[in-house]
């Protein structure tokens, strides 16, 4: 996996450029001008929008602001799944820049989890690293870090830092042949159309004849719907932490942390 | 894995299969908090709901381990609808265990990471699950980080 540093960088650096505009019902002192940025598709919409929050509440009064919360076009964005997976799953098929809409008022407890500090948005993402080690390494790998470690792991991703990042990932990453390598492989897939959060299932990196898995193979056996008889993909598949690619890859070298997700075209 | 309707929940629990529970631990749904404050899609199961079909309709069995100081609950074992979220599990313990709504509650599973709040059962036992069971490790206060 390391070996492929080109794709490595490709998804780490990847961006959004997103248009944040104030919901018309919030009360300002003065005209709210929309806000651009590029947004990284590997990190949290909330880690992310300091400087959003700070434009908005510049013509707004305290009162009128509690808890920021993000909407594409009606559908609140949940700020704990990637933002690169929040765009290609609503809003991949649009113009860009993607327009989003910011609310301080009326939180949806419903739809949305609260971030009420960047140590909530540390503690979500810590805890993904942890549930993928443990279908990898039976969290092996993860327990036998040191607590400065994970702070690594967590400050590279916060203050975009990829070789700070890495020198901790690769370890995570790694796939010792003598041991047949991951468990199991973390993946997640999202669909746009159904009403299921995600899939997520056991999938071993090896066939029981010893080849590896594809990608394919584990849409096959997951998420049947997705190939057609021939073999062909019925959509897109765009991986959080890579870039589209074709299945008959081995999962091993297209894998990565999170997961992948896939929408119907 | 039969089930038992609970006395002390507060309302009755989606259509029962058995009625007997099994020998020391009884069994009993596990689905009290409904789903209001749930983020996610949930499956609240109301008293008259019909069930989805296939593998959603089936009920998953969790195991729920104190850890540390934090109250033992009488029963541990319970039948959840695999689309019950980690949130749901946790306002069910904290109305059974009579915790204050403000207090919190952590969720740990492998004894290794807490799962999100909008994470469902069904997932984590398909993932995690070994014996037939999820086993669940909850306290008042953070035990894995």
């Amino acid at each position: 996996m390391t070996d492929d540093k080109d794709v490595l960088r490709d998804v780490w650096f990847g961006r959004i450029p997103t248009c944040f505009t104030l919901y018309q019902d919030e009360i300002t002192e003065r005209e709210a001008e929309p806000y651009y940025l590029l947004l990284p598709r590997i990190s949290y919409l909330t880690l992310v929008t300091d400087k959003v929050k700070k434009h908005f509440q510049k013509v707004m009064r305290q009162e009128e602001v509690s808890e920021i919360w993000f909407e594409y076009e009606g559908t609140p964005l949940k700020w704990h799944y990637p933002i690169g997976l929040l765009f290609d799953l609503h809003a991949s098929n649009t113009a860009l820049p993607w327009s989003i809409t910011v609310h301080f008022k009326n939180f949806p407890e419903k739809d949305l989890l609260h971030c009420h500090s960047k140590d909530v948005i540390e503690a979500h993402f810590m805890a993904c690293i942890k549930e993928a080690d443990a279908l990898k390494h039976k969290s092996q790998v993860i327990n036998e870090m040191q607590k400065k470690d994970h702070k690594q792991l967590w400050m590279g991703l916060q203050n975009d830092k990829f070789e700070q990042f890495w020198a901790i990932n690769r370890k995570l990453m790694e796939y010792p042949p003598e041991d047949n390598g991951f468990r199991y492989i973390p993946f997640r897939i999202y669909q746009a159309t159904t009403e299921r959060p995600f899939i997520q299932k056991l999938f071993r990196p090896i066939a029981s004849g010893g080849q590896l898995h594809t990608l394919g193979d584990l849409l096959k056996d997951v998420c049947p719907s997705a190939v057609t008889p021939e073999g062909d993909l019925r959509f897109f598949m765009h991986c959080t932490r890579c870039n589209v690619f074709p299945q008959n890859l081995s999962l091993r070298q297209r894998t990565s942390e999170e997961s992948q997700k896939g929408r119907r075209n | 894995m039969a089930e038992a309707e609970e006395q002390q929940q507060p309302q009755p629990a989606a259509p029962q299969s058995g009625g007997r529970s099994d020998g020391g631990e009884e069994a009993a749904e596990g689905g009290a908090a409904a789903g209001a404050a749930e983020p996610g899609p949930t499956a609240a199961g109301s008293p008259g709901t019909e069930e989805p079909a296939g593998d959603a309709k089936k009920k998953i069995d969790v195991l729920l381990k104190a850890v540390g100081d934090t109250p033992i609950m009488k029963t541990k074992k319970w039948a959840v609808e695999r689309t019950r979220t980690i949130q749901g599990l946790v306002d069910f313990i904290k109305k059974f265990l009579k915790l204050m709504a403000s207090e919190q509650l952590f969720i740990y599973v492998n004894q290794s990471f807490a799962p999100s709040p909008d994470q469902e059962v069904g997932t984590l036992y398909e993932c995690f699950g070994s014996d037939g069971k999820l086993v669940l490790h909850y306290c008042k206060t953070q035990a894995w980080g």
